[in-house]
């Protein structure tokens, strides 16, 4: 009777172990975007990344996965960038054709914001060319559409939005910070842009050349008289490349090379013997060194205007 | 009892031919009918299951069924393409999540899926060996086809041609298997998941070949115009895309017109559902239908369970019939025995011991039957599944 | 051993009446009812046994009266105490030779089978000679093979008497002498009284005691006073 009694315990104790076991409430799985979890949000090139950071702050993770002394548009991102892109919740495009490598990857569609969607009826198509090679990239080539559209300050401010947008779908708790930080960052960029059209209108109509072809929607937001040469700014041009360049100059007597990157001292001093002035216009695809987006396009834009005081001096 | 048993045994075992027969028809006859509930059931719940994930499903117009098939189970009969660009008009619309399918290449006769990263996050598939795909030519195997043929990460699969004699076809990819699915008990465990942009080149809307422009290229040229490089037969296509050559790989043509089969559409919420499936609805004249694939199911194993019922009618009439016999058989049997009735009751056999013996021979074959037949049913219910995904 | 007194029977709408006022067989003799067919040997054997139950009069086997013992008693006595041998042997065809011996062990909860029993059966198997044979069935025995194998069985619960109808009737002459051989020889070690019935004249020599029925009507009462040689 006695061990009866004691089997019985024995069983209601398990049953009730039992109960409670799987009475225990599951653990939740983390909510993406819950109060508490980043946003992850990776970019394609450095200039998204800082609109990103710039409009989340400290409520998401901005990344740019890609190197700092590579041309982010001919970047091939090796397997475990791709996964950090696969694993972000937002993956920000730049738009027009920009970064061919995402033809090749696979990446969540869902996930996937083409920041230059609001103009895409206002790319710029490019007269196609063949292929040639420069810089670790390797081989590519110019044609297709142009796609550094963050040069226009204009384009760079709905790209923006579109960013802000994102990031209010991903995660609508925190709308209010998006709003807030977006209006100051727009505020900025078009400050630049009455800034550069300031200086576009002093300059209107000038002929300038520069060093490489990926200035068109700053040309174009601008009205600029602008051609193209396909110099590399560490490189000194060859001999044939002054030639041509100086067949360019009959139809395009430019005073103004705008380089993509500090030129090497030989460029400068031949184009200065050609009365040719030099002035560094970063595009800023990749992250700069020293400063971010606003101050490297701020110093680009004094750059412009250091050159037209002395060349009113001049005149 | 035993002494009983062992004698009923002992017959049964020597007239084996006559033992098997009846117990094969009895086995069948039971068997049968609960087999292809068990078959019904299991298929219902999970074609319903399967359908029930599944939101909405966008493809051409046509049959509903073979649309909701070939989007949800796989199946090889593949309807008719829409153009990719409707996979963004979805997206755009706001109302839901649009993933694309394409489902029509085979590798021997496993199906090649191809579709975006998102599919993976709407059915919750995960990696269980491996990594995701990441690249063009990278592919996800499900874990069942894994283990069938031993696949594991790094392995490469080849896709088949749709037609051996259409040469300009659709020709043979070397894919490189990045990852294996864990186990997800449904129609993903057994096919191979590409990107579509992989599917579009196994079709041969890309290609990757040697660079034409280089001099050492000079002879696969066939003239140059412009900026427009044209190359001879002899340029060779890729069939495996490596680290080496993926650059060359490139696309002809506007992604947008490029072959879907269909689209799974994920509304963000049931008024985004009502909103989406109103505008198909209400526009007649488009080349598109939605369809709720448990709707489309429902009327599938409406007709299923009225086959049913007529299958099952028609089998317990042969079933009453089969019993019948076998009942005269062992009516027969008795008779044969008859002697040995009497040689058991002479010798002293006690009545019960004697009649248990003549009823042990039914006895055993009923049992066994049912034993059988349970058996069967059980191992029906246990591999349903997968017989109903080989006949999807 | 055995003692019948007063019995009356008849065969339900048959005219064959069998009438014995007494008969009185000792244990351990061999007695031999033998007579033209239809003169009622088979059936004062199946009486005898307890098979076939009396209109009137008493059996006695064995101390034992069975003419009043249920049907059920009755078969749980003769399992136990009479073995049976058949004209035609009567073996399962389904069971081996050692199961055929073993069968009354099997169906029969009177008797209770174990190694024992089953050392007595290989035992009594070889005292006839079939030793080799137990794992064959009936069908692959000679005619000789299968009578012993009979008498294997109708030996094996150790039976006080063995009740055999024409034990020697499906033989030819030289399987004829060698079964009756081991029947003797296995009733003189076991110490049994034999009843047999025979039309075989040639054999009755060997009996102690020959009960002749040929005197009698085939039709009509049957009488048998005492020991009639």
């Amino acid at each position: 009777m006695k061990v009866g009694f004691v089997r019985v315990r024995i069983v209601l104790l398990m049953l009730g172990v039992c109960c409670m076991v799987s009475c225990s409430p599951e653990q939740e799985k983390p909510r993406p975007g819950a109060k508490g979890d980043k946003t992850i949000v990776c970019t394609v090139n450095y200039p998204l990344a800082y609109f990103a950071k710039r409009i989340g702050g400290d409520l998401i993770d901005a990344r740019f996965p890609g190197p700092i002394d590579e041309d982010p548009a001919y970047w091939q991102p090796d397997t475990a960038a791709i996964e950090q892109f696969q694993k972000a919740d937002v993956i920000l495009l730049n738009g027009a054709g920009y970064a061919k490598w995402m033809e090749m990857v696979s990446l969540p569609t869902s996930k996937c914001v083409n920041t230059s969607a609001a103009f895409k009826d206002h790319y710029i198509d490019l007269v196609a060319e063949l292929t040639h090679s420069h810089g670790p990239a390797g081989k590519h080539a110019h044609g297709g559409l142009a796609f550094t559209t963050w040069l226009d300050f204009s384009l760079a401010a709905q790209q923006s939005k579109a960013i802000k947008d994102a990031l209010v779908k991903r995660a609508p708790e925190h709308t209010a910070d998006f709003e807030a930080n977006y209006a100051g960052l727009e505020k900025d960029l078009m400050a630049l842009d009455q800034e550069m059209k300031m200086v576009a209108a002093e300059i209107k109509g000038t002929p300038i050349v520069v060093s490489h072809p990926v200035y068109q929607y700053w040309t174009r937001g601008y009205g600029l008289n602008v051609q193209s040469v396909h110099w590399e700014p560490d490189e000194v041009p060859t001999e044939t490349q002054w030639q041509e360049f100086r067949k360019m100059l009959v139809g395009h007597p430019s005073q103004c090379m705008i380089w993509e990157g500090n030129p090497a001292a030989e460029a400068v001093d031949a184009l200065k013997a050609m009365q040719i002035e030099s002035i560094t216009f970063d595009p800023c695809g990749a992250a700069p060194s020293e400063k971010d987006f606003l101050d490297s396009m701020q110093k680009n834009i004094q750059e412009l205007q250091k050159y037209i005081i002395q060349d009113s001096i001049k005149e | 009892m035993k002494g009983i048993l062992y004698l009923g045994w002992r017959y049964l075992t020597y007239h084996w031919v006559k033992a098997v027969i009846l117990i094969s028809s009895i086995t069948l006859i039971l068997f049968l009918p609960a087999g292809l509930r068990v078959l019904v059931q299991q298929s219902r719940s999970q074609l319903t299951l399967r359908a029930q994930s599944t939101p909405l499903v966008i493809g051409a117009k046509g049959s509903p069924l073979e649309l909701v098939l070939n989007a949800c189970y796989f199946s090889s009969k593949v309807p008719e393409f829409i153009p990719y660009g409707h996979v963004e008009e979805v997206l755009q619309s706001g109302l839901a999540t649009a993933i694309p399918l394409y489902v029509r290449f085979h590798a021997q006769n496993h199906p090649i899926v191809g579709t975006s990263l998102d599919y993976f996050d709407f059915r919750d598939l995960h990696i269980a060996v491996g990594r995701q795909m990441s690249r063009l030519g990278d592919c996800v195997v499900g874990a069942e086809l894994a283990r069938e043929q031993g696949i594991q990460p790094g392995d490469t699969i080849i896709s088949s041609p749709e037609n051996v004699f259409d040469l300009a076809g659709v020709y043979p990819l070397q894919m490189k298997v990045a990852g294996i699915l864990a186990f997800s008990d449904s129609p993903d465990d057994a096919v191979i998941f590409v990107d579509i942009k992989t599917a579009w080149i196994i079709e041969g809307l890309a290609h990757g070949h040697e660079d034409l422009t280089r001099p050492a290229a000079a002879q696969r040229v066939l003239k140059q115009q412009d900026n427009v490089v044209i190359g001879n037969a002899s340029v060779v296509e890729y069939t495996a895309i490596t680290d080496k050559n993926i650059n060359s790989f490139h696309f002809h043509g506007d992604p947008a017109a490029f072959n879907i089969t269909s689209i799974l559409a994920v509304p963000n919420d049931h008024k985004g559902k009502t909103l989406l499936i109103g505008r198909y609805k209400a526009d007649q004249a488009t080349r598109y239908q939605i369809l709720e694939p448990d709707t489309v199911l429902d009327e599938l194993l409406a007709t299923i369970m009225t086959i049913e019922r007529f299958v099952i009618t028609a089998l317990v009439t042969v079933g009453i019939s089969t019993l019948v016999i076998a009942a005269l058989v062992f009516m027969l049997s008795l008779r044969l025995r008859k002697r040995e009735i009497i040689t058991m009751t002479r010798i002293g056999g006690s009545r019960l011991a004697v009649n248990c013996i003549l009823v042990s021979e039914i006895v055993c074959v009923l049992l066994t039957s049912i034993v059988l037949a349970a058996g069967l049913t059980f191992a029906t219910a246990r591999y349903a599944a997968d017989v109903i995904r080989f006949f999807l | 051993m055995i003692a019948l007194k007063d019995i009356e029977f008849q065969y339900p709408k048959s005219d064959f009446q069998l009438q014995i006022q007494a008969l009185k067989i000792d244990s351990g003799q061999l007695a031999a009812f033998i007579g033209p067919s239809g003169s009622g040997k088979t059936t004062l054997l199946n009486l005898i046994a307890g098979i076939l139950k009396p209109v009137a009069g008493l059996v006695q086997v064995g101390g034992r009266e069975i003419t009043q013992m249920q049907d059920s008693v009755c078969r749980d006595f003769r399992i136990a105490n009479i073995g049976l041998v058949f004209q035609e042997f009567e073996l399962l065809e389904y069971l081996n030779a050692l199961d055929n011996i073993l069968l009354p062990y099997r169906i029969n909860p009177a008797l209770q089978l174990n190694a024992h029993v089953r050392e007595r059966a290989v035992a009594l198997a070889r005292d006839v000679g079939i030793e080799t044979q137990l794992h064959r069935y009936p069908q692959q025995l000679s005619q000789g093979e299968r009578q012993r194998l009979a008498i294997c069985r109708a030996l094996l619960p150790d039976p006080c008497l063995l009740l055999a109808d024409e034990p020697t009737g499906n033989l030819d002459p030289a399987n004829k002498e060698h079964v009756l051989d081991i029947l003797f020889e296995c009733i003189s070690k076991t110490k049994a009284t034999l009843v047999a019935v025979t039309h075989d004249t040639g054999i009755v020599d060997r009996f102690d005691s020959v009960i002749d029925f040929k005197h009698f009507q085939s039709v009509g009462p049957v009488s048998v006073k005492g020991d009639s040689r």
